[in-house]
Formats: C-alpha cells, structure tokens, sequence
C-alpha cells in the first residue's frame, strides 16, 4: 500500500500542518492546505507559480500533500458584519471545507488567507481513522485542489471537491480502509449498512483479497 | 378561432399568433420577444391589471424557452374575469425576453424564478439573480439538457 510519499524538495514544508500529537487529544483532524500550484506561503508577496514539470517529476501514486505550516497568534479575522458575516464553506458530515486558515488548536478563523483551504475531516467522528486513511483523503484533496486550480473560489467549487470527497471517503469505507466508529455519537450509517464478513480481520489476508 | 383578443389585437395590428384555447376555454396567444414590451403595455391599458402567474418551461430539448403570463381583467362586479394565456418563446442560445416588472409589479419573484432556472435573461429587470439556488450555481436547473452535478448531499442527504 502506498503510503504518502512526500518530496520534501518540491514540497518545502513539513508534514506538520496536520497536527500530530494533539490530534489524539482533539480527536479533530484538520488539514489546511495551500490552494496555489507550490505556493511560497512564507513569502506570500512573491509568489510565483513554478512551472508544473518540477512536481509531474515527483508525482507518484499519490498527490504529494502541501501542508501550511501551523502559524502561531492566529486570530479570527474577518468575520465581523462589515466583511459579510459569513464564509466561505462546504459543509457536509464528513468534510468540512473553508476557505480561511483555521487554527487546529485555537479554532481561531482567520478569513484573511483566502488562498489556503482548510479541510475538517469526520468531526463527528463517524469513521475509525488511521493516519494512512487520513493521509489518503488529504492527498485526494490535493489533487482534487490542484485539479480545480483556475476555477472560482465559490460555494460551488467547494461542493464539488466536497462531494468528491465524500465519494471518496465512501470509496474507502466500501474499499474496508476505514469502519464505521462504533461508539460514535450518532450511529445512522450514513454511507450504508455495514456489511458483515466483508474484509473482516479475522479473516485472512487472501481470502479477502479473492 | 380566434378569440375575443386576438381579434382585437388584430385590429389594432399588433402582430401575434393564436395558439388556441386551453381545457378551460382561455385564449392563448403567442408573442415575440420583441413584440412583447408595447404588447404587455396595451393589455395593461386594455384593462388587464392583474398577472396572475408567471412560468416558464424548456419546450423541448435543444428547442426554445417559453415564458408564460397568465394575465386577469380584474373588475368590480365581475363573476367571470377575463383571461388570457400569453406565450412568449426565446431561442436557448440567446434567451432574452423584455421583463413586464414595469408592467405588473408581481412579475419581480416570478420572473427571477424563471431566470434561476431556465437562464431567461429578463431585460430591464431590476434584480434579475438567483432567487432559489445559491449565486455560485452554475447551469440552469429546469433545462432538458442539464446534468446534475454528482453532489453528495443531494443523494445522501442525513
């Protein structure tokens, strides 16, 4: 199975822009990626689109992630009544998308950096998540963000990087990547019923592979 | 056959075409899109005051756009108003239609409607944008020949 695979020299920043120790304490996996084709995020006043042969080089299986590094003294800007009171989101059970850079830990919503998508993955914790799975949906992220790069940054292209999302993550669950959390909180079974002896781990590995 | 107002309006030489009677026996008739601003004033002034409802439909795929004003001569005294059906048709790839807003005030929601989902473009409209679906829409709903977008919530909605 391939895991992700990260260039650290066309993607320059580190994989901690989903947290990693804190996660376990939140139970909250955030990811907030930026929205531009290697975008320099430090240096936000130059940045240069570089052309796309350095990265379809390193492309492998999977889209390399291009985590926003974690800032520190994030406050919510920009979600007063002046500036509309309102955002820019695709909301459904198990993805939640903003156009703003969300503090994983603060929760501070910073609306004035537009050009980073934040992705909420299952915060109703419907599904068990390994790191592999979660790093599966951020990298189809990725790719689904590079792929609309060009397109309006509207509700509607956020509902369809949702959806396919979401398609996705119904893909896994029928794939048996991830379960359906037993102890979650609302057990509806909203992606259908489980199914039994599909991809038990009883079983072994060739059966299910047969 | 023709009716009452078509010949009236034959009368006075304004150009239109008799499509009949519905199954209550109301005149429809059918109006270009040019012709149709100075048409919905004469009837104004000819005595209908009331628009009773406004549509619009997708006449067939690749076809035209109708748009639909069911129109009432509303007096005092009256049991059996007087009523006609008016047709107005507009080619899909350049839907444009005079707003009767002007007109008949209650056409403002109606025919916003009509533009969020067929794409009818209303000239002269006050505030002709989405009224049902979100701004950010692309494509219009009603059309024979839109295609959903696979959205998640819309199939799976928990």
């Amino acid at each position: 199975m391939a895991t992700t695979s990260i260039n650290m020299a066309s993607a320059k920043f580190s994989m901690l822009g989903w947290i990693g120790g804190k996660r376990e304490l939140k139970k909250k996996r955030v990811i907030s990626i930026s929205a531009q084709q290697q975008a320099e995020v430090e240096e936000s006043q130059s940045q240069q689109v570089k052309e796309n042969e350095n990265q379809a080089q390193v492309k492998q299986q999977q889209t390399p992630l291009r985590p926003v590094e974690p800032q520190t003294n994030v406050r919510s800007k920009n979600m007063s009544r002046e500036y509309g009171g309102q955002w820019l989101s695709c909301a459904t059970r198990h993805v939640r998308i903003y156009a703003a850079y969300i503090d994983p830990e603060t929760w501070e919503f910073d609306q004035t950096q537009m050009d980073k998508l934040t992705l909420i993955l299952d915060p109703t914790k419907e599904f068990v998540w390994t790191d592999e799975s979660c790093n599966k949906v951020f990298a189809y992220f990725q790719e689904l963000v590079d792929h609309y790069e060009g397109a309006l940054l509207t509700e509607y292209t956020l509902r369809l990087i949702g959806s396919d999302l979401e398609h996705y993550i119904r893909k896994l669950l029928y794939d048996g990547e991830i379960k359906y959390n037993m102890d979650a909180r609302v057990l509806n079974f909203s992606m259908g019923k489980p199914r039994i002896m599909f991809n038990n781990n009883e079983l072994p590995t060739q059966d299910v592979a047969q | 056959m023709q009716g009452r107002l078509s010949a009236w309006l034959v009368k006075h030489g304004l150009v239109h075409r008799s499509l009949g009677f519905d199954y209550q026996g109301i005149e429809t008739l059918q109006i270009k899109p040019e012709d149709w601003h100075s048409v919905a004033v004469i009837l104004y002034i000819y005595g209908y005051n009331y628009l009773r409802s406004q549509c619009a439909y997708d006449v067939a795929p690749g076809g035209l756009l109708a748009s639909v004003y069911h129109l009432t001569r509303i007096e005092y005294g009256v049991d059996q108003p007087e009523e006609v059906c008016i047709k107005v048709f507009a080619p899909r790839s350049n839907p444009k239609i005079p707003s009767v807003f002007w007109v008949w005030k209650s056409a403002n929601f109606q025919e916003r409607e009509s533009y969020d989902m067929l794409g009818i473009l209303y000239d002269n409209h006050p505030r002709l944008k989405r009224i049902l679906m979100p701004e950010s829409w692309i494509g219009w709903p009603l059309r024979k020949d839109y295609i959903a977008p696979n959205f998640y919530e819309i199939q799976d909605a928990y």
